[in-house]
């Protein structure tokens, strides 16, 4: 039910007290929106916390809000809330980051050996992404997020889609150099 | 122009590329061996990005407090407004009559507010636990993560050539199809055929590439190799062109390794009975259907019109079945088809006659039949 409904569509049945219609946007854009965020926390579980309080201020604010671009709208928000939450916890260290890509890591993999030396070259790259320019960092990474294109990006960030190419491709080239080097 | 080609083979990766645009990234790869490598290194850093996210496991937990905060809230809204929208949810439902309830004795404190919205809370969480039971399916909607593949079927009369995105190449026959995760990063490189393909795989020691045909598994490492499987056959002919490729079958339950095959070995199982022949064979033969040449050894002339029948888009009929059974010798390097049967019938002593795109053969010369009538 409704579930071929436009964003825009669900968030005017929103306005008509409709839960379902949450539940559609919630399903819909809720995994996009932990990868996301968890570019900037470092911490799915933080990520997801984040994504599902975004969508309870969704439900309260669906009389006073007038949204016009959903998706837009959500990873926007997404991005302000994720900051904060850096602002607020800036003083701990983020070493979450290792622990949770290599326990991803562990899950699809088969045998041991195929751990330490199959996805090593991976590793480092994802490390290597992690030192780029905080710019490039954030458009290779949002590229990579299933349902998210170019025009998505352009509009979250405020850049014009040229502009983002032009940084996709840069973070490219700058990566695959150093991967030379290395 | 770099941004160019970085721009080409992320919509390579990405599969969003068109036809204009692979035309030009073939070029440029052609154009220097260094282009290539710029090319793998991209591929490898987009693919490892990707690796970068972990799929949420808390979805289902998460919507449970938002439902619990609607529900929570709504009772609050429906004194507000009066009446609110009565959806023909059936537990939405049961959420007006349970905060309803408390709606009679609703108090204007605030704090008691406060714990009539605890209480509405409960009660949400109380008709989840319950649903949940009963299997609503409108509490079971979590998405599993879907696979997606990518999928490239020929009609017969045309072969094509297909590079993964590991740029492994892959040769497919005529009348075949194969199909692979789109994204194609897991830590196995898995395909799976249904028809004829060679298959000229990228070696990564790491990462094992996988022709999944029906219960027939070809394992390699980085070889080139032919596979045959139509589904009508019951059989898969694996024939080996460079390096060792192991076969793995499942056919009777349990997956088991039949055998390692180098360099010009063949093995051919017949997947209904499990029965595995293995011999030698001579690979650039087998494979060069991929260059239109057909090498036919003492084969029965009904396998060979099959092989005609899917590289012409033709279709044969015997006019006497025990025609079909004679076994013939037979090369044929990138002939027209009329060539070909031309050959066949000198090699055979039968006639050929082509109506369309049908061929009849026949022990007597056709003209004769039809005055016969």
């Amino acid at each position: 039910m409704y579930t071929d409904n436009t964003d825009e569509a669900l968030v005017a049945r929103l306005k008509r007290n409709e839960p379902v219609a949450l539940e559609i946007l919630f399903n819909r854009h809720y995994k996009p929106l932990c990868h996301y965020c968890a570019l900037f926390t470092k911490d799915f579980a933080v990520a997801e916390e984040i994504v599902a309080d975004l969508f309870i201020k969704v439900w309260d604010n669906r009389h006073s809000s007038d949204i016009l671009n959903v998706k837009g709208y959500l990873f926007l928000s997404v991005r302000n809330l994720s900051l904060n939450y850096l602002r607020k916890k800036k003083n701990l260290v983020d070493s979450m980051e290792d622990v949770t890509i290599s326990q991803q890591q562990l899950q699809d993999l088969n045998t041991p050996f195929s751990v330490l030396s199959g996805r090593e070259s991976d590793q480092r790259i994802l490390q290597m992404i992690d030192r780029l320019p905080a710019r490039q960092r954030e458009v290779l990474l949002m590229s990579r997020i299933d349902a998210v294109d170019k025009h998505t990006i352009a509009q979250v960030l405020g850049i014009s889609i040229r502009t983002v190419e032009t940084t996709l491709y840069q973070a490219l080239q700058q990566l695959r150099r150093q991967l030379k080097i290395s | 122009m770099e941004d160019r080609n970085m721009r080409l083979i992320t919509a390579y990766f990405d599969k969003t590329i068109n036809d204009d645009g692979l035309a030009e990234l073939k070029e440029w790869l052609e154009s220097s061996p260094d282009n290539q490598d710029i090319f793998s290194d991209t591929i490898k850093i987009l693919s490892a990005s990707k690796t970068y996210f972990a799929a949420p496991d808390q979805q289902a937990n998460n919507w449970a407090r938002i439902q619990a905060h609607i529900a929570a809230t709504q009772g609050a809204a429906v004194q507000g407004e009066g009446n609110s929208d009565s959806t023909a949810e059936p537990q939405s439902k049961l959420k007006t009559e349970a905060t309803a309830a408390h709606k009679l004795t609703a108090p204007v404190h605030a704090k008691r507010a406060q714990l009539k919205n605890w209480f509405a809370a409960a009660a949400v969480v109380l008709i989840t636990s319950v649903s949940g039971l009963i299997g609503y399916p409108y509490f079971a909607s979590k998405p599993v993560p879907v696979k997606e593949y990518a999928q490239f079927s020929n009609p017969n009369g045309s072969h094509s050539v297909i590079t993964l995105p590991d740029s492994s190449i892959i040769h497919l026959g005529a009348g075949s199809s194969i199909r692979y995760e789109k994204s194609f990063t897991a830590a196995k490189r898995e395909v799976y055929l249904e028809g004829e393909a060679f298959f000229d795989v990228k070696h990564q020691t790491k990462r094992p590439f996988i022709v999944n045909s029906g219960k027939i598994a070809t394992v390699v490492l980085g070889t080139s190799f032919n596979v045959k499987a139509f589904r009508a056959k019951h059989r898969v002919a694996v024939t080996v062109k460079t390096g060792k490729v192991g076969i793995v079958s499942s056919l009777h339950g349990k997956s088991a390794l039949i055998s390692y095959l180098l360099p010009d070995q063949q093995l051919e199982i017949n997947t209904k009975t499990g029965l595995v022949n293995s011999g030698k064979a001579n690979a650039a033969a087998v494979s060069g259907w991929t260059e239109n040449n057909f090498v036919y050894y003492n084969t029965s002339l009904k396998d060979i019109a099959e092989s005609l029948e899917r590289h012409y888009a033709v279709s044969f009929v015997f006019e006497e079945a025990e025609t079909a059974r004679i076994k013939l010798t037979a090369k044929f390097n990138n002939l027209p088809l009329s060539e070909a049967t031309g050959n066949l019938a000198q090699l055979s002593g039968l006639y050929f006659s082509r109506n369309g795109n049908t061929i009849t053969v026949s022990a007597h010369q056709q003209k004769r039949r039809k005055g016969m009538k």
